[in-house]
């Protein structure tokens, strides 16, 4: 340790005078117990730096395959390690000048101990949560409805919550708003989806108990429905759809659902569009509007992110894409959607890339950096950066 | 697990070395306890951070612990300086854009009896594997004390003007 006799003799030789000097010298020494490994510097944003100063917890998930993230309880950020060529060190108890004020007027020696040091943090960065493995998992093994007489419950490949939030790269918030957005249920405490016809045959209950009824799909009634509907399927599963389907709402202590025309017409359209490949626009239209319960109406805005309508040929028409079967990866989503079709309008390639879009980005943004822009028959069309195969 | 070399920058992209031997062969959580050990207080306390360019060798290259760094001072004016060795330099004190999060590292135990209430997974296999490392946040950067000039050697013997 230096003495104060040596720091003062110090200063001198540097021409620092003392009475430039606030007069505490704090002399800094490394603890017994230093070094690089036990200590990890972490970059924090105002969010996260208030989830710890409220006590709150943080998680890092990944698993071999990918990278690791860390989640707080709703949000998911990108976990790296940045090196910096500068030496950090961590002195808990050393003062800043404004710590030093008043007290002593003469010069004298106080020490401060440097508890660690790292030349890398590990730098945040907040990412849309990687969610398309959260329907993968789920769907290897979907639930088809109650087991028939002799069928024996597969139980492999069935997750609870704390499985999932072992193997999927988001926060628990993000998770369950997805399990909502994939029509997931809990089942015998563990989440499952609904093999999707399944789920249409449970839509068909409901639309066609709503039209022999002649309810409005705006007011369903769920004691009924479930009275009804409960010799052909269990009451959860029948409660779920109209979850699923509707929006819950309680007039003179009833439970109604009201249907959204939307989500049903989309749900339909689904199902017609799996059986081919390409349908005639127009035929679809036709039979698209006669399989949906009365009262509702059709429109292709309702199919955005789920089909492609085809105007350039003749006659015009449509087909699958839901946007959900697309890569979740930026780049490889571009791609992908260039290698189906070469030239796209702004209006038909946004809702496939909507998703993509981080914080503060917008759709434009993104076409900006991953395609290049063309005029075709006076419309601005989009088109891939490097030549793709067709 | 190696790190291949990130397009954006050359940054590394996943945990060091010792923690990629955590997801070795199945996935799993580390926990970061944001709170400290039996605190009441809210929050972690603020620790001070020193930056300083290079690397830091010890003279005889008997390692760092336990040694002197230097002296730190203040002027009236607030600039800061730093006297290590024979040498001086100048910084100050600067706000972080970002603030920093220290954490410290737990090394996962098989019967750590700890009287944390919170904190190490215990994961549940048929193989009764040892609680994973956890880590929990010892205190939060706000600021640092950057001395980027380079050192200036402070020179002794030099002759008395008569």
């Amino acid at each position: 340790m230096r003495t104060l006799e040596e720091v003062l003799a110090t200063l001198e030789i540097a021409k620092l005078k003392e009475e430039d000097l606030n007069p505490t010298i704090q002399c800094l020494s490394f603890g017994e117990n230093v070094s690089s490994a036990d200590y990890c510097l972490m970059e924090l944003d105002d969010t996260l730096c208030k989830h710890i100063e409220a006590g709150d917890s943080l998680v890092i998930r990944g698993d071999k395959d990918e990278r690791a993230v860390l989640c707080s309880r709703d949000k998911t950020y990108d976990l790296k390690i940045a090196d910096t060529s500068n030496l950090l060190l961590f002195v808990p108890g050393c003062k800043t000048p404004d710590q030093l004020t008043g007290g002593q007027d003469r010069p004298h020696v106080e020490h401060a101990q440097i508890w660690g040091f790292c030349n890398s943090h590990w730098e945040l960065r907040k990412q849309r949560p990687k969610l398309k493995k959260l329907k993968k998992l789920l769907m290897e093994n979907p639930y088809e409805g109650p087991l028939l007489g002799g069928q024996e419950e597969v139980t492999e490949n069935r997750y609870t919550m704390q499985d999932l939030l072992e193997r999927i790269q988001a926060s628990e918030e993000e998770i369950k708003d997805h399990l909502e957005i994939i029509h997931a249920c809990q089942i015998d405490g563990f989440w499952r989806v609904l093999d999707f016809d399944y789920e249409m045959k449970l839509l068909g209950h409901v639309t066609q108990l709503v039209d022999s009824e002649s309810w409005s799909f705006n007011k369903v009634p769920l004691r009924t429905s479930l009275e009804e509907l409960a010799p052909l399927e269990p009451r959860e599963m029948i409660e779920h759809c109209l979850s699923c389907y509707g929006k819950r709402f309680t007039e003179n202590d009833e439970v109604f659902y009201a249907l959204n025309e939307d989500k049903v017409c989309r749900a339909l359209a689904l199902m017609l569009l799996q059986n081919a490949v390409k349908f005639n626009l127009k035929e679809f239209q036709e039979v698209w509007q006669q399989s949906v319960p009365e009262g509702m109406s059709t429109r292709l805005d309702q199919l955005k992110g789920v089909s492609l309508v085809d105007r350039t040929s003749n006659p015009e028409t449509i087909s699958l894409l839901q946007v959900e079967d697309l890569p979740e990866d930026t780049l490889e989503r571009f791609n992908h959607l260039f290698t189906l079709r070469e030239k796209w309008t702004e209006e038909d390639i946004t809702p496939y890339i909507q998703d993509l879009c981080g914080e503060k980005q917008s759709t434009g943004a993104l076409l900006t950096k991953y395609a290049r822009s063309s005029m075709q028959n006076g419309a601005k069309v989009f088109n891939s950066r490097r030549p793709v195969v067709t | 697990m190696t790190s291949p070399a990130d397009a954006s920058g050359g940054k590394r992209w996943c945990l060091d070395p010792e923690a990629a031997s955590l997801f070795a062969d199945r996935m799993v959580q580390v926990f970061i306890r944001g709170g400290v050990d039996g605190g009441v207080d809210d929050g972690p306390p603020e620790w001070l951070m020193v930056e300083l360019q290079g690397e830091m060798v010890s003279r005889r290259n008997a390692g760092l612990a336990g040694n002197v760094m230097g002296d730190l001072l203040y002027t009236k004016e607030g600039v800061s300086v730093l006297i290590v060795g024979h040498h001086i330099l100048y910084g100050k004190l600067v706000k972080l854009e970002k603030p920093f999060a220290v954490l410290t590292k737990h090394p996962g135990h098989s019967q750590d009896g700890g009287a944390d209430d919170v904190a190490q997974v215990a994961m549940e296999t048929d193989r009764h594997e040892p609680a994973s490392t956890s880590y929990s946040v010892s205190a939060l950067i706000k600021r640092k004390l950057i001395f980027k000039t380079r050192p200036k050697p402070i020179i002794t013997n030099v002759p008395k003007k008569v």
